[in-house]
């Protein structure tokens, strides 16, 4: 049985892969591309995961057998904020090209531009 | 000892090297000769030791141990490219103006030596590189078309082999010569190595050596490389670089005879893999010398007559039997005097007349008389006359083929020779004689290192044809039999028996005659063209009856059918075909939307998912 941790996350970057692959609209795939990149971050932590144990956070009772597993913990930190630079300068990206050509349309642009 | 071999062979390069870098007019003319001649004294002075033991040099090259060795098969090879690697160094002081030239020119002389001197795959494949590289830049200089073509169907050569090689290698666990020898040898019994794997090592040799042996079908690059180029250097070039491939072929024989003998067995009475190789020299001769035939410009004539002459050499190996090697050999010597003393007299009428095609010339013989001596001497010996080294070799392969009961290929070595008749005859008389065109008034005589040049060629085509025993009893040394006898003057085979200095006296006596009667018999009048008359009709000024324009139309128009089919039109539309469909396949693919290499990456995800599932 797989878990439900798994299932959601899995379906949130299929979600993400969805809109990337289907839809028209630059913001849309941009959106695709940051769900994709929250459910990838919840596969991780999900991973990572030991039931029944707490935060790898060593204080008073709580000792290295009673956390879970903090590697994707410092490994999702580091792609939550790859993905926000990516996501920023997407958008911005995003933003030339309207000016530029008027439209968020992809194949619009791809016909503009020739 | 052992350093002597290292000097034959590094001479020519270090010469080569240090005449571009200092490059100083003069200079590197006399460095360049210097490093050219090098390499013929000391095989001169080796004559007597290789005949009673071989000298052999190794040296350790990064884990690999080349090895050279120096015994009677690599120095007669050796021997003939140092000669003509002379005659060539000699005509480039008059042809060559740039020290580019010098550097590549002497750079493949290194690297056909190695070829010939090696004694394992590794140095024979490194040095076999040298020497394509050098001859590919001497193309490039002059034509990047030509050049690409040459590169192109080099590296299909090197590839094959470099297979071939590791094929070898993977099987017997060696890369020198002696120990794959001995090891196929004993497998031609055992039979470990299978026949499909025996028939792909020599199918891969054969496109590998048959590249540069310019073996029909491979031999488009032969014409426009040989003819783009420094004419001295394709005296070479035509001459002893095509002798690499020969030498291969010979390799094949002494490396895998008995294995291939025995994984391929016989077809009609012959070995079934050197059946193929008579066959691909008789196609190669019948081919080439048809095309030499309707050719307009004089170096195309050469460069296709050089690819038919090379096919004869492998129709004599593929005869397989002594006298087929015998005369085999003895052609690689002839036809690398008399070829590379054709470009040398093509250099010089180019140099002087600047004109290469045959409706520009005319009348030169008056002008350059001594070219035109040198020039005749080389019509003789590649057409067969009898008192020259083109006779003896020629004679030699068709008693090969005639003693070998193969009627066919025997036939076809008759056409082409009668072909080359047709094509040298050409020659001769569109140059020489006729009507002077009047831009050629004041053509001078070819320069002086020219004319040395053509004369150290010239000579062993007369000496080895009086005498043709001096090679043939070398040769019978080489294959370590009695395969030709006779003295100097006279070869005895099983089927017959040829007087080289009786047939020269009577010549000589002849001419003798001929030339008592023209003295003083024969009245000598001047005639116009319109003096002649064809089939009863007047003939008016502007009808083309010269020789030096289309002359062979007729047979152009009989080989009609045929000449439709070309082999550089073949590969030229495959290569279209492979651009066509690369570009197709880019298009169709690279199309510029990002959504659709979402698409790939998506697709290879699924399918990965499902292979890690599965």
């Amino acid at each position: 049985m797989i878990s439900v941790y798994y299932f959601g996350a899995i379906s949130l970057i299929l979600i993400g892969l969805y809109a990337v692959l289907v839809k028209k609209n630059l913001l849309k795939i941009l959106i695709g591309l940051s769900i994709m990149e929250t459910g990838v971050n919840l596969l991780l932590i999900s991973i990572g995961y030991v039931s029944g144990r707490s935060a790898p956070i060593l204080s008073e009772g709580i000792g290295p057998n009673q956390a879970v597993d903090p590697i994707p913990q410092a490994l999702v930190l580091t792609a939550i904020v790859i993905g926000v630079a990516t996501t920023a300068m997407a958008l911005s990206v995003a933003m030339l090209i309207y000016e530029k050509y008027g439209t968020l349309n992809i194949e619009e642009i791809r016909r503009l531009r020739g | 000892m052992s350093n002597e071999l290292l000097i034959i062979l590094l001479s020519p390069l270090i010469a080569g090297v240090l005449a571009w870098v200092l490059d100083i007019k003069g200079v590197r003319e006399l460095i360049g000769l210097v490093g050219a001649a090098v390499p013929v004294a000391y095989l001169a002075k080796l004559y007597s030791t290789v005949t009673n033991e071989a000298i052999t040099y190794s040296i350790k090259v990064s884990g690999f141990n080349l090895g050279f060795q120096l015994n009677t098969i690599t120095w007669y090879f050796a021997a003939i490219a140092s000669l003509v690697g002379l005659a060539m160094a000699l005509g480039m002081v008059s042809t060559s103006k740039s020290s580019y030239d010098w550097l590549f020119a002497l750079m493949s002389y290194t690297g056909v030596l190695g070829v010939f001197l090696s004694q394992d795959f590794v140095g024979f494949f490194l040095f076999w590189e040298i020497m394509t590289f050098a001859s590919f830049m001497m193309v490039l200089k002059r034509n990047r078309h030509e050049s690409l073509k040459y590169f192109v169907l080099s590296v299909i050569g090197a590839y094959s082999m470099l297979i071939a090689i590791g094929i070898l290698y993977a099987k017997t666990g060696a890369l020198d010569f002696a120990t794959i020898g001995k090891v196929l040898y004993m497998d031609a019994s055992l039979g470990t190595i299978g026949t499909g794997e025996t028939a792909l090592i020599f199918g891969l040799l054969l496109a590998a050596f048959g590249v540069k042996a310019g073996m029909f079908p491979l031999y488009v690059w032969a014409p426009g490389a040989y003819s783009e180029n420094d004419q001295s250097y394709t005296a070479f070039f035509s001459g002893v670089l095509s002798k690499a491939g020969v030498y291969g072929f010979l390799l094949l024989y002494m490396l895998m005879f008995y294995k291939l003998y025995a994984a391929l067995g016989t077809f009609h009475g012959h070995m079934t893999f050197a059946y193929i190789i008579a066959w691909l020299g008789a196609i190669t001769v019948v081919v080439a010398s048809f095309l030499a035939v309707l050719q307009e410009d004089i170096r195309k004539l050469f460069a296709y007559s050089s690819i038919g002459q090379v096919g004869y050499i492998l129709l004599a190996f593929g005869i397989g039997s002594g006298l087929g090697f015998a005369g085999g050999l003895f052609h690689v010597l002839s036809h690398a005097v008399f070829k590379g003393l054709f470009w040398l007299v093509t250099a010089a009428i180019i140099l002087r007349t600047g004109k290469t095609q045959f409706k520009d010339m005319g009348g030169l013989a008056e002008k350059m008389p001594y070219t035109f001596a040198m020039g005749m001497i080389a019509v003789l010996s590649l057409a067969g006359i009898p008192p020259m080294a083109g006779f003896a070799s020629k004679w030699l392969i068709y008693e090969a083929a005639i003693s070998a009961h193969m009627p066919l290929v025997a036939g076809s070595i008759f056409l082409g020779s009668a072909l080359a008749f047709a094509y040298v005859v050409r020659f001769l008389y569109a140059v020489w004689f006729g009507q002077r065109p009047s831009d050629l008034e004041d053509v001078k005589e070819a320069p002086l290192p020219l004319l040395i040049a053509m004369t150290v060629l010239a000579i062993p085509n007369v000496l080895f044809g009086v005498a043709p025993g001096i090679v043939t009893g070398y040769i019978n040394k080489m294959l370590g039999g009695e395969v030709v006898t006779g003295n100097y003057y006279k070869l005895v085979t099983p089927t017959g028996t040829y007087n080289a200095l009786l047939i020269a006296i009577v010549l000589v006596i002849g001419l003798a005659i001929a030339g008592l009667v023209y003295l003083y018999g024969a009245k000598v009048r001047k005639i116009k063209v319109t003096n002649t008359y064809q089939s009863g009709n007047p003939v008016t000024e502007e009808f083309n009856l010269s020789i030096r324009k289309n002359f062979y139309r007729p047979l152009a128009e009989a080989l009609g059918f045929w000449l439709r089919y070309s082999w550089d039109r073949f590969y030229e539309r495959l290569a279209g075909v492979v651009e066509d469909f690369a570009d197709t396949l880019r298009e169709s693919s690279y199309n510029g939307n990002v959504q659709s290499y979402s698409w790939y990456l998506a697709i290879i995800l699924l399918i990965l998912a499902l292979w890690g599932v599965l």
